[in-house]
C-alpha cells in the first residue's frame, strides 16, 4: 500500500538514495544532504509548532514522503512552504503591456513587458514534488501532489491563503532553455542547467539579483524565448491541468529563469480542500467506490492513503489495513475528499 | 573667398537649396520652407534681443561665396539645448552585476532616454556642400561658431554639445534605428526624422521607452553602430575632435551616433582667441580664424595674416569683405 506521510529524521538516508538514484537534472530533489538534512528538521521544527500558530511567525515548511510499505521504501515527496520570500527575495517576472501612442504622427503600439518583482512575496507555495519514475502509475502521482489540500484543509492557520506553485519551464533535451539563452545568458555567462541546479539548492535569490532590474521589452527577445513565455516543459502537461482542474489559474507571473508559469489559488477555494469533510471512519473487511484520499488530521505524523469508499449515513468505511496505515481506530475522525473532481 | 556671417531672410531659396542637399539626420535642416523660414527669423531675433542670460535664442549662418556669389554651406548654434523642447538622449549607462562566490563579473549596458543634456549650447544644422569638405571653407563654417561664442559669452552655457550622425545603409535606413526606434515608433527612420525636424518632440515623448534598453538584446547591427559615427558627419566630427570634443556616454535616440562635449573655455578655438586691432596688410603669413566683433553685423573669414602684438595686417579684400577699416577691433584664433 502506498501512504503519504510526514516527512521524519530517519528518512535522510532514504532520500539520499532517492535522490541519488534518478541522476542529476532534476531540481525538486537535488541530492544535496546538508540541504535535504536542514529541510527534515525544518518539517520536523514546523509540525511541532501550535496548528493556529501563522507562516510569518512560526516555521510552516513542510515536507511529506511517499512511502511504499510493503517495501517501507521511500519512492516519492512533496512540499508546502507556508509563506516565501519572508528571508530572501522572491522573485518572479511579471508579464504586462506598454501602450506608446501619439495621435500626432498617428502611430498606436503595443509592447509585452517583463517586470522583475516580489509581488507574490509571502504566498504559500507548494513545491518539492518528486516521484521516482517507476512509481508514476495508479494515480499515485495524483495522490502525492493533492494529499497536501488535505493538510492545508485541516491547519489552514498556517498558510498564506495565496497559494502558488511554480511549473517547470519549456527546455529541450540538453537541458537548454530558449528564454535562458536569450535572456539570462546575456547577464552571466552560465548554462541553464547550472542555474537550475543552483535554485534547486536554494541559491536562487543570489543569482536573481544579477539579472536585469529593469523591465524587459519582450520584442527584444528571441522568437523562440517569447514562445515560450508561461509554458510549461511538455513532462509538466499533466501537472498543469491536475491542478487547473483544483482551481489554480495562471495569472501573468513567470520563472525569471525559464519563463515556466506561475500558477495560483486563494486556498480555501482550492478544490480539494473546499470539498473536503471529515467523517468518522468506520471498519470494515473491503471497501468498494471510487477513489478517495483519506488523512488521519495530525499536525504530527500526518498521514494520507488513497482508497476506495464511499461515505454511508454513520461515516467513511475503510478497510482494517488502511485504518492501520493512517495508524487510527475505528471511531476516530478523518478528513477525505475524492482524489479528483466529479465530472 | 569665403565668409560666414548670420542668415537673412533672403537667402532663403538658397537655404532650401542647401537644405535639401543634406542628408536625412540633420533633423534641423527640413525641406520645408515655413520651417527654414521661422529658423531664419528666430536667428534675426535672437541677435537683435539684449539677452542677460542666455535661453531661447537660436542663432542660424551661412557660408557665403562672394566670387561665386552662392551660399555654399550652413550651420547653427542653439543657446539652451532643451529650452523649448525636450532634448532628448540615450545615455549607455554600465550596470556591473557581479556575485564573486559564483564567479560571475559581468559589464552590462543600458540606454537610458534622458534629458542630461538640457541646458548645454548645441551646435547643429551643419551642412556643406562636398567639393569643400575638410578644406579650410568646413573649418570656417562649423568654427566661426566658436567665434561667435567666444565674442559673446554671455549668451551661451559653459559646455557645448553636437550631435554626430550615426551609421546608416547605402539605402539611407539605420541599423539602430531599425533594431530601436521601429520598435516603439513603428514607422521609417526617415519619417521619423522629418517629423522630428517639422512636427517637433513632442511625439518623441508619447513613443519612446520609458524603461531602459539592454544593450545585450539589441541585435548584433545595432550594437556594432551605437556611438558609430556615419560618414556624413565626417567632417563636423573632424573638425570637433580636433577642437578638444570628445564623446561621452551619450548618443543619439535616432541613429546612435555620438553626442560630442567639451567645456567651453576648454575649446581650442575659443581658448586661443584673443581680440587684435585691423592693419594694414597683405596676403602672406599664417592662417588665422579672423571675426568682426560687431553683433549687428558679424562676419568671420579665414585669411592668411601676419599678427603681431600690434595687431593683424589684413589684406584689403579681407579688410572689404568683413566691412572692416583700419583700426577697427577683431577676434583671431590660428586656424
Amino acid at each position: 500500500m502506498i501512504l503519504v506521510r510526514s516527512i521524519r529524521h530517519d528518512d535522510l538516508s532514504a532520500l539520499m538514495q532517492l535522490a541519488a538514484s534518478v541522476g542529476v537534472g532534476v531540481t525538486t530533489l537535488p541530492a544535496n544532504e546538508e540541504r535535504l538534512s536542514r529541510r527534515i528538521a525544518a518539517s520536523v521544527a514546523a509540525q511541532s509548532a501550535p496548528a493556529d500558530a501563522a507562516p510569518e511567525t512560526a516555521d510552516s515548511s513542510f515536507v511529506f514522503a511517499m512511502e511504499d510499505t510493503n517495501t517501507g521504501k521511500v519512492v516519492g515527496i512533496c512540499g508546502i512552504e507556508g509563506a516565501v520570500g519572508l528571508n530572501e527575495p522572491w522573485y518572479n517576472y511579471r508579464t504586462g503591456v506598454s501602450v506608446r501612442a501619439s495621435t500626432e504622427i498617428g502611430v498606436y503600439r503595443k509592447l509585452d513587458t517583463l517586470f522583475l518583482c516580489n509581488d507574490l512575496t509571502g504566498s504559500a507555495e507548494l513545491c518539492s514534488l518528486f516521484l521516482h519514475p517507476e512509481w508514476r502509475r495508479d494515480n499515485n502521482g495524483s495522490l502525492l501532489s493533492k494529499s497536501r489540500f488535505l493538510f492545508m484543509a485541516e491547519f489552514p492557520a498556517r498558510f498564506n491563503p495565496r497559494v502558488i506553485a511554480e511549473l517547470r519551464g519549456v527546455s529541450d533535451e540538453q537541458g537548454a532553455s530558449p528564454f535562458w539563452e536569450s535572456l539570462g545568458r546575456h547577464f552571466f555567462k552560465m548554462d541553464f542547467s547550472q542555474a537550475d541546479y543552483l535554485t534547486g539548492i536554494g541559491q536562487k535569490s543570489f543569482i536573481a539579483e544579477l539579472m536585469p532590474q529593469h523591465p524587459v521589452y519582450t520584442t527584444f527577445l528571441s522568437e523562440a524565448a517569447r514562445a515560450v513565455i508561461g509554458e510549461v516543459h511538455d513532462g509538466t502537461r499533466p501537472a498543469r491541468s491536475m491542478l487547473e482542474a483544483e482551481g489554480f489559474r495562471y495569472n501573468g507571473y513567470v520563472d525569471i529563469f525559464d519563463a515556466g508559469p506561475t500558477v495560483e489559488c486563494a486556498l480555501p477555494d482550492i478544490r480539494a480542500v473546499r470539498a473536503s469533510r471529515t467523517f468518522t471512519a468506520t471498519s470494515t473487511e473491503a471497501t468498494t467506490g471510487s477513489n478517495w484520499m483519506v488523512s488521519n488530521r495530525r499536525l504530527n505524523d500526518f498521514r494520507v492513503c488513497l482508497t476506495q469508499t464511499e461515505p454511508s449515513h454513520n461515516g467513511l468505511p475503510l478497510s482494517h489495513a488502511v485504518i492501520e496505515k493512517l495508524a487510527i481506530q475505528p471511531g476516530d475522525s478523518v478528513r477525505a475528499v475524492p482524489l479528483s473532481a466529479r465530472s | 573667398m569665403l565668409v560666414f556671417r548670420p542668415a537673412r531672410q533672403s537667402d532663403l531659396p538658397a537655404i532650401e537649396r542647401l537644405a535639401s542637399e543634406s542628408p536625412v539626420g540633420v533633423t534641423s535642416l527640413p525641406v520645408d520652407q515655413d520651417t527654414l523660414a521661422s529658423k531664419v527669423q528666430a536667428s534675426i531675433d535672437s541677435i537683435a534681443a539684449d539677452v542677460s542670460y542666455y535661453g531661447e535664442e537660436s542663432y542660424f549662418f551661412v557660408l557665403e561665396d562672394k566670387i561665386a556669389d552662392t551660399l555654399v554651406g550652413v550651420s547653427g548654434i542653439v543657446a539652451s539645448a532643451g529650452f523649448n523642447e525636450p532634448f532628448y538622449s540615450y545615455r549607455n549607462e554600465t550596470l556591473i552585476h557581479a556575485a564573486p562566490g559564483l564567479g560571475i563579473h559581468s559589464k552590462i549596458h543600458a540606454l537610458s532616454l534622458c534629458h542630461d543634456l538640457t541646458g548645454n549650447t548645441l551646435l547643429t544644422s551643419f551642412y556643406v556642400q562636398p567639393s569643400l569638405r575638410f578644406t579650410r571653407g568646413s573649418d570656417l563654417l562649423s568654427r566661426a561658431r566658436l567665434m561667435f561664442i567666444a565674442q559673446w559669452p554671455e549668451r551661451f552655457a559653459d559646455g557645448v554639445v553636437s550631435e554626430m550622425l550615426g551609421s546608416t545603409r547605402a539605402d539611407g535606413s539605420s541599423p539602430f534605428w531599425d533594431s530601436v526606434g521601429r520598435i516603439f515608433f513603428g514607422i521609417d527612420y526617415q519619417d521619423a526624422e522629418y517629423y522630428c525636424g517639422v512636427k517637433g518632440r513632442k511625439f518623441i515623448a508619447e513613443m519612446m521607452p520609458q524603461h531602459p534598453l539592454y544593450v545585450p538584446l539589441l541585435s548584433d547591427e545595432a550594437q556594432a553602430v551605437m556611438g558609430e559615427v556615419g560618414p556624413d558627419s565626417a567632417v563636423p566630427f573632424d573638425v570637433l575632435t580636433r577642437e578638444g570634443f570628445e564623446t561621452e556616454n551619450y548618443i543619439d535616440i535616432f541613429d546612435g551616433g555620438p553626442t560630442l562635449h567639451a567645456a567651453t573655455r576648454g575649446i581650442r578655438t575659443i581658448a586661443q582667441s584673443c581680440l587684435a586691432k585691423v592693419m594694414e596688410g597683405s596676403v602672406g603669413g599664417a592662417a588665422w580664424l579672423v571675426s568682426t566683433t560687431r553683433l549687428d553685423d558679424f562676419r568671420a573669414t579665414v585669411a592668411e595674416a601676419d599678427v603681431t602684438d600690434h595687431g593683424i595686417a589684413l589684406a584689403p579684400a579681407v579688410r572689404e569683405a568683413l566691412g572692416l577699416a583700419v583700426g577697427d577691433v577683431v577676434r583671431v584664433s590660428p586656424l
